[in-house]
């Protein structure tokens, strides 16, 4: 120290102020500086922090064998150097950020401050200023940028939309899956309330779940299933689910929107396959049962031209036997109602027919499908015991299908039970009981059982074990019970014969 | 015999309660008396031996079918004739039937002024059958009140054999034999030699054996 050309000027007086100064200077990270504002400014003091900074040694730099232009990196060089100048020329203090190579060859980031203190006599601006070694801090802030572009890119990229909300709902981001979904840029939503993006009818629906979500409550549902609505108003279905972001200082959330048009659109093709095959099936049933039906409509047929020739007769008589007649003919007509009851019921059947659920009387159902078996039983010499609690629940169900599956599963149990020698008027039972809060339907045989050859491809389609079968039944009748949330199991009975069965949801 | 005031009539068997309440209202209307059964075997239950008139059976039925029942009455030896309804265009069943003795086999919707007709038929069928049986019966009866001697002349003359050659088959005289051979064809109602041969043939055909 001491040794340089240019002392510090405004040094304090006192070398004891100096000393304070310059043990200041020595715990400082960083390098203090005095300089010329020439090329490569050329320096005549600096403090002992160069050495950690640059590599050199003070006197290194102080004897301006190297100057700090050859460190400064030299893409960076004429943009330092235009800083400086410009802020020298206009009197102010400069600050600056710029990259440098130390000796052993590292590029560090430095941050810089300095100021002109002083005119050299020809003119030449003294600059004093401070660099420090800022690396660490740009590493982080890169990293930071990174890992924000990383999370910009994702939620851009994203085929669901996402978006961030406030506390009150407010949307604070909108990504472009979000815009390519509703129909609306960033700028047109920022700020509005996130119900925007629901179809009215789900006003409640979402405010209720953005409610239990906001401070989650205990079972708080992961994720809603609504109808979202776009910027034209259409209604589109979308699942929905919602998460607080951590480490915020205000509660903020981000809401991810998945758009289940094509979900639904799929589905809804499994379900007309479906719903196509039932119907194949159902016309392939009826017209294996075409004898039984024919005899279900000859029946009141056969009464129905009794109760008329009876007519005739009571009405012919030498005194016409008014009261007789009348009662004929009432029964006529009940006859022709009945009649009319089967062929409807046939109708129903062999209509085409578009699943749907509804809540029906459980009894109903099932006392419906035994007389439509029944048709089939009597031919058979059968007989189908319906076994049920008292009490009957509603079940949630599409009624043609539910009595289909169980008509198949009744022709099938009387066709095992056929081809073993049973004696007439054998039971196969049709039982309804509460079971788990579920309705559990079974239809017990007396049959051969299933063979662990045969349960291998049970379900397949086009697997019959029946000569006139095109083994539909069981592989419809299982995709219909699994529309239904169901399965469709079955069990060999302990005394011969199979146990095939299902449940239903009771209607809440 | 008590039988023989048992009148006729129609023993309606369907499970059909419709089928059968019309059935029955037809038959009501032409004043034909009937009974109606829900199945074979409540028929069956019932059945007398001197009930009189026709079955209409449904062929097919829970419980015992109408062939069954049909089996079974052949196997009593009731000469009941047996009209089936059937609303099944059934061939091999309708053979099985005729085959076993059926008197008709009618398809619902049943005609109804053919299905009288054919009802009057059986009644007229049944009373041929009946009185036949009714004859067989007396001349069973009448055989049964033989003495045991008696039968065994009945049997020699019927055999063939004369006299004389009974006498000495039996170890008595020639004249006693022809004292019983007179009570034989007083007791059996017969005037001829033929007659009495033609008696026992009919009494063997219905199970009778000679001694």
């Amino acid at each position: 120290m001491g040794k340089s050309p240019h002392p510090l000027p405004a040094a304090p007086g006192s070398t004891g102020d100096y000393d304070r100064l310059e043990t200041l200077l020595q715990n400082l990270p960083g390098m203090a500086y005095r300089c010329l504002n020439l090329k490569h400014w050329p320096m005549d003091f600096v403090s002992d922090g160069c050495l950690e900074l640059c590599g050199y040694e003070r006197h290194e730099i102080e004897s301006q064998s190297v100057l700090w232009g050859d460190f400064t990196h030299p893409e960076m060089l004429d943009f330092v150097d235009r800083t400086v100048r410009e802020a020298a020329e206009r009197g102010e203090p400069f600050e600056v950020e710029y990259r440098i190579i130390a000796r052993d060859g590292t590029e560090k980031w430095v941050w810089e401050r300095g100021r002109v203190v002083d005119h050299r006599a020809d003119g030449v601006a003294i600059l004093e200023g401070f660099i420090t070694d800022i690396t660490d801090r740009k590493l982080a802030e890169a990293a930071l940028v990174r890992a924000e572009a990383y999370a910009q890119a994702i939620v851009e990229s994203a085929v669901d939309a996402i978006i961030t909300v406030d506390d009150q709902g407010g949307i604070e981001s909108f990504n472009q899956a979000a815009s390519a979904m509703f129909g609306y840029r960033p700028g047109e939503v920022r700020g509005q309330h996130c119900r925007k993006l629901v179809a009215a009818d789900y006003y409640r629906e979402f405010d209720r779940f953005f409610q239990r979500n906001r401070r989650p409550v205990q079972n708080a549902p992961a994720r809603v299933e609504l109808n979202g609505s776009d910027k034209r108003g259409r209604n589109f279905p979308i699942v929905l689910s919602m998460r607080e972001i951590l480490d915020v200082a205000e509660h903020k959330y981000v809401i991810l929107i998945h758009d289940l048009t094509e979900q639904r659109e799929a589905e809804r093709q499994v379900r007309e396959q479906r719903d196509v095959l039932a119907h194949v099936d159902r016309l392939n049933t009826l017209g294996e049962m075409a004898a039984g039906i024919a005899h279900e409509i000859n029946q009141p047929l056969t009464a129905i031209s009794m109760y008329a020739q009876s007519s005739l007769r009571f009405l012919n008589r030498e005194q016409p036997e008014l009261q007789r007649l009348e009662e004929a003919l009432e029964k006529l007509s009940q006859q022709a109602h009945r009649a009319g009851a089967v062929i409807e019921r046939m109708q129903e059947m062999t209509r085409p027919h578009q699943s749907h659920q509804e809540s029906v009387d459980a009894g109903r159902l099932l006392r419906e499908i035994h007389e439509l078996g029944e048709v089939e039983a009597q031919i058979r010499n059968f007989i189908i015991v319906l076994r049920h609690d008292d009490r009957l629940p509603r079940v949630d169900c599409d009624v043609i299908q539910i009595q289909q599956v169980i008509l198949n599963l009744l022709r099938n149990g009387m066709e095992s039970m056929r081809s073993k020698p049973c004696n007439p008027g054998s039971k196969i039972v049709l039982q309804a009981r509460l079971l788990g809060g579920r309705l559990r339907i079974s239809i017990i045989d007396s049959g051969h059982g299933v063979s662990s050859q045969l349960a291998g491809q049970l379900y397949q389609p086009f697997t019959s074990t029946k000569q006139s079968g095109m083994g539909l039944g069981l592989s419809i009748s299982r995709s219909i019970i699994a529309a239904h949330g169901g399965q469709l199991e079955f069990s060999n009975n302990k005394g011969g014969g199979a146990t095939f069965f299902f449940d239903l949801a009771v209607a809440g | 015999m008590t039988a023989a005031a048992a009148i006729q009539q129609v023993y309606v068997i369907d499970d059909d309660e419709a089928v059968r309440d019309s059935i029955g209202m037809l038959l009501e209307s032409a004043d034909l008396p009937f009974r109606s059964f829900a199945s074979a075997d409540e028929f069956f239950a019932q059945l007398d031996h001197n009930q009189r008139g026709c079955l209409v059976l449904d062929i097919r039925m829970p419980g015992m079918t109408g062939l069954q029942l049909q089996q079974r009455l052949a196997e009593v030896g009731s000469t009941l004739p047996v009209i089936f309804i059937t609303g099944h265009g059934d061939v091999p069943m309708a053979v099985e039937a005729m085959r076993q003795g059926a008197l008709d086999f009618l398809r619902k919707p049943v005609n109804e002024s053919n299905f009288i007709e054919r009802i009057q038929h059986a009644f007229d069928i049944e009373s041929g059958k009946w009185h036949q049986k009714h004859d067989r019966e007396q001349q069973l009866a009448q055989i049964a009140s033989l003495t045991e001697r008696e039968r065994e002349v009945f049997d020699l003359v019927a055999e063939g054999l004369a006299n004389k050659a009974i006498a000495g088959r039996l170890g008595i005289s020639e004249r006693t034999v022809e004292v019983h051979r007179a009570q034989v064809m007083k007791k059996l109602g017969a005037r001829t030699l033929a007659q009495l041969v033609r008696i026992h043939l009919q009494a063997e055909i219905s199970g009778f054996e000679s001694k």
